[in-house]
């Protein structure tokens, strides 16, 4: 059987990856809506968004819209991926337990 | 964006662990992406009740009106069904926009364009009105051709956003509106009014029923997911 990946294992970043999944692949989406969806703190959607990042799964753009700073994030292809991977695997398990 | 790691939930339980449960993980999953759905997509139900409301509304007291009069509507007719429609128009545009916001890339500004679009299919709406009335035009030409012009734009606007989005009943609906402008304009008035209100302010409703049931069933599909069952009845995780 395959391993859960545990970098979207964890509840918190696993909601954070279901949310930016939830957007069709070329969209990206504010830090501050994204925060408002998740009702996390900033602080704590920040690091598990740099835990996402550093492995890969989230990609960060950083602009101005007029004069104020707005962070976008959007999962990588690999992130997408991942998480396809994932409730793949969590589906085989609920299976594998049914039989 | 500095934080640090106790913020975290700390190491994630292992697939082989008894806490873990694959039919809640599933759970929070769908229930996550439900979410962000609904933050980010239009409510359908919402625009089609408004839209239902103020068409079936707003020619019932033009269709009051005119019969009455046994001639156009007069009174407090017109500014009502005006006050309807932008009510309806400004509910749209707040609702949409702030659905909108906080998204960027091709489908967000698809939407912005189809958004505009509406206010272009009707930019040359009132030089039309304005020429057939000077060119001698009737009361009745003037409100049959002012009826059938805006369910010609609306009719198509509605099968251009279901081709782009793409949205099958939406498609369909344009198709509606289009045949309910023909037909309303081959009643003649003021049972022109009456068919608007009917089919058209009726064919919205049928809309927002529609969609409120594939909603509904949508959310009782994602609750019955394989293994869901044994989490039915526990607290939601998230909050």
């Amino acid at each position: 059987m395959d391993e859960l990946d545990t970098v979207i294992h964890a509840p918190a970043r696993l909601r954070v990856v279901s949310t930016l999944a939830a957007l069709a692949p070329a969209e990206e989406i504010a830090f501050p809506k994204l925060q408002q969806l998740l009702e996390m703190t900033a602080g704590n959607l920040s690091t598990h968004l740099r835990k996402l990042e550093d492995a890969g799964y989230v990609r960060v753009s950083k602009t101005h819209t007029g004069r104020k700073p707005v962070t976008y994030l959007a999962l990588t292809r690999a992130g997408r991926r991942a998480f396809e991977d994932y409730t793949a695997t969590l589906t085989a398990l609920l299976k594998g337990a049914g039989t | 964006m500095t934080t640090p790691d106790h913020h975290d939930d700390g190491a994630p339980p292992p697939a082989g662990d008894p806490a873990f449960d694959p039919a809640e993980t599933l759970r929070i999953i769908e229930e996550s992406q439900q979410r962000a759905r609904k933050g980010i997509e239009v409510d359908g139900r919402l625009l089609y009740l408004v839209w239902g409301l103020a068409w079936g509304i707003g020619y019932l007291v033009l269709w009051t009106s005119a019969r009455d009069q046994g001639g156009p509507p007069t009174g407090p007719a017109f500014p009502i069904f005006g006050t309807l429609l932008i009510a309806a128009i400004v509910i749209t545009i707040v609702h949409s926009v702030r659905r909108g916001s906080g998204t960027r890339g091709p489908s967000r500004r698809a939407g912005a364009m189809y958004g505009w679009s509406w206010m272009l299919g009707f930019l040359a709406y009132p030089f039309i009105i304005a020429g057939i009335a000077r060119a001698g035009a009737s009361e009745e030409v003037i409100a049959l051709v002012a009826n059938a012009l805006a369910c010609v734009v609306v009719g198509l606007m509605y099968l251009a956003g279901g081709t782009f989005f793409p949205d099958n009943r939406l498609f369909v609906l344009g198709l509606w509106i289009l045949l309910t402008g023909g037909v309303a304009t081959v009643a003649g008035m003021p049972g022109t009014y009456l068919v608007m209100a009917i089919a058209g302010g009726g064919g919205f409703l049928v809309m927002c029923g529609i969609e409120a049931v594939l909603t509904a069933r949508r959310r009782r599909t994602a609750a019955c997911e394989p293994g869901a069952r044994d989490v039915v009845g526990q607290e939601p995780v998230d909050g």
